[in-house]
């Protein structure tokens, strides 16, 4: 049960040496490697399936199989790089520094400062309570909170990963512009509904401290390898979700016949964005999983807004998140929560169907 | 200098991550042959009070001295001055 000790020594070496050449050429090295690996992914693969197993992608079993190794690598490589870099910005925000710039704003701007600073400070969903108490007990308006609360798991690297790699940029920016949009729009209407009196009361008589300390690192080295515990953290917590969504999405493009979907989620179904929410809502699944299936569900009939809204109501609202946060929300405060979040789902939805 | 150290909280509600740190902290202590306290508080209450936004957190006899990540048993280590 002891940690290895040849990996703690080479720890401490790195904690206390500045950046010293051997940290500048292993990172060097490592961005190589990444770029050979991406631009030899696709005659690779094609050379697999086509080549070595012999597989017509014409074929049901050869377009599932070219569809996942195309796809899985591909993935998982952006995952790696995009989860590093957004570990080295985030450690230059943490709660504390959040909750100060917040806590001096007004409230129209603090909705939108919330919502860009939910995608780049550290969270993890079961700090959502804690998060909340030391935000509204030290002077960030209950509406701006919830902006944050919104727009931090919604607006999520792995997420906009995911569409980038299998829908393209365009998806990908329409999904971060809308789901920042949902987040400021729906703290304004919680501020503007005035749901004080709903947070339980003993929230506020919390005495809360505010020498939290500094967690984050200051120097390069030690953002570098907060980088690399990110990566180590998220992309070792969903890469199964990531090839198992995957491979759904390779069987969907295989065998479910074209325009499956498209009487149900297609666009000719004017109930199809508010049954996707509906039943995104109470399910639970990180954007790893989700998003593989609604893409291959797209190609299938499914209408854009309608998988968008769905994905948007998986990933921002969920069951386990709002029973964690009745610890300090009561029920009126949280069905509102959820009505204008999903009003606001709803809206993208319908928007995109009717721009694409 | 009284630098015997004799409670140790691990703050968290719960989560996997948390339980991970309890897991690292607990098994410092032990090696080390540590006599000091070491609870898993979940107590919402406390960890406001303790001023912490960002769970897993750690905090030795009230002051809180890492936050929102696991921490290695090295860096465990060096917070409970164990050589």
């Amino acid at each position: 049960m002891s940690a290895p000790p040849v990996a703690g020594s080479a720890l401490r070496s790195a904690t206390s040496s500045g950046f010293s050449g051997r940290h500048v050429a292993a990172l060097g090295g490592a961005l190589a490697a990444w770029v050979a690996a991406y631009l030899a992914l696709e005659p690779a693969t094609r050379w697999l399936t086509a080549r070595a197993l012999g597989l017509d992608p014409g074929t049901h079993l050869g377009s599932a199989v070219a569809f996942f190794t195309l796809e899985a690598p591909k993935v998982l490589l952006l995952l790696t790089a995009v989860v590093f870099l957004v570990g080295i910005v985030r450690s230059f925000f943490t709660p504390d520094r959040t909750r100060r710039i917040l806590a001096g704003t007004r409230e129209s701007v603090g909705n939108v400062l919330a919502a860009l600073l939910g995608v780049v400070t550290p969270f993890c969903s079961c700090s959502a309570v804690p998060l909340f108490i030391g935000f509204v007990t030290t002077g960030v308006p209950l509406g701006v909170t919830f902006s944050f609360l919104v727009s931090a798991p919604m607006v999520n690297e792995v997420a906009l990963v995911l569409l980038f790699s299998l829908f393209g940029w365009k998806v990908a920016a329409a999904y971060m512009v809308t789901g920042l949009a949902i987040a400021i729009a729906s703290g304004w209407a919680i501020g503007r509904l005035r749901m004080e009196p709903h947070v339980e009361p003993w929230v506020y008589d919390v005495k809360a401290g505010t020498a939290a300390a500094n967690a984050n690192p200051t120097d390069w080295p030690g953002r570098v390898r907060y980088g690399l515990d990110a990566v180590r953290d998220i992309v070792g917590k969903v890469w199964p979700y990531v090839l198992g969504g995957i491979a759904v999405g390779a069987a969907i493009h295989g065998w479910v016949p074209t325009n499956f979907m498209a009487s149900f989620m297609g666009k000719g179904a004017w109930w199809g964005v508010p049954l996707a929410v509906a039943i995104g809502i109470p399910m639970y699944s990180n954007a790893a999983g989700i998003i593989p299936i609604v893409e291959a569900l797209l190609g299938k009939g499914a209408a854009l807004g309608t998988a968008l809204a769905f994905m948007m109501a998986v990933i921002g609202l969920s069951l386990p998140e709002t029973v964690i946060l009745r610890k300090v929300l009561r029920p009126p405060l949280i069905a509102t929560f959820i009505g204008v979040v999903g009003a606001g789902i709803l809206v993208v939805g319908f928007l995109f169907n009717a721009l694409f | 200098m009284d630098a015997v150290i004799r409670k140790i909280e691990v703050l968290g509600p719960g989560c996997s991550r948390c339980q991970e740190t309890y897991r690292v902290v607990r098994h410092t202590v032990e090696s080390a042959g540590l006599s000091c306290e070491v609870t898993k508080v979940e107590s919402y209450q406390r960890i406001a009070e303790l001023g912490v936004m960002a769970t897993p957190a750690i905090a030795i006899d009230g002051g809180v001295v890492l936050a929102g990540r696991v921490p290695k048993t090295d860096e465990v280590r060096s917070l409970l001055g164990v050589a």
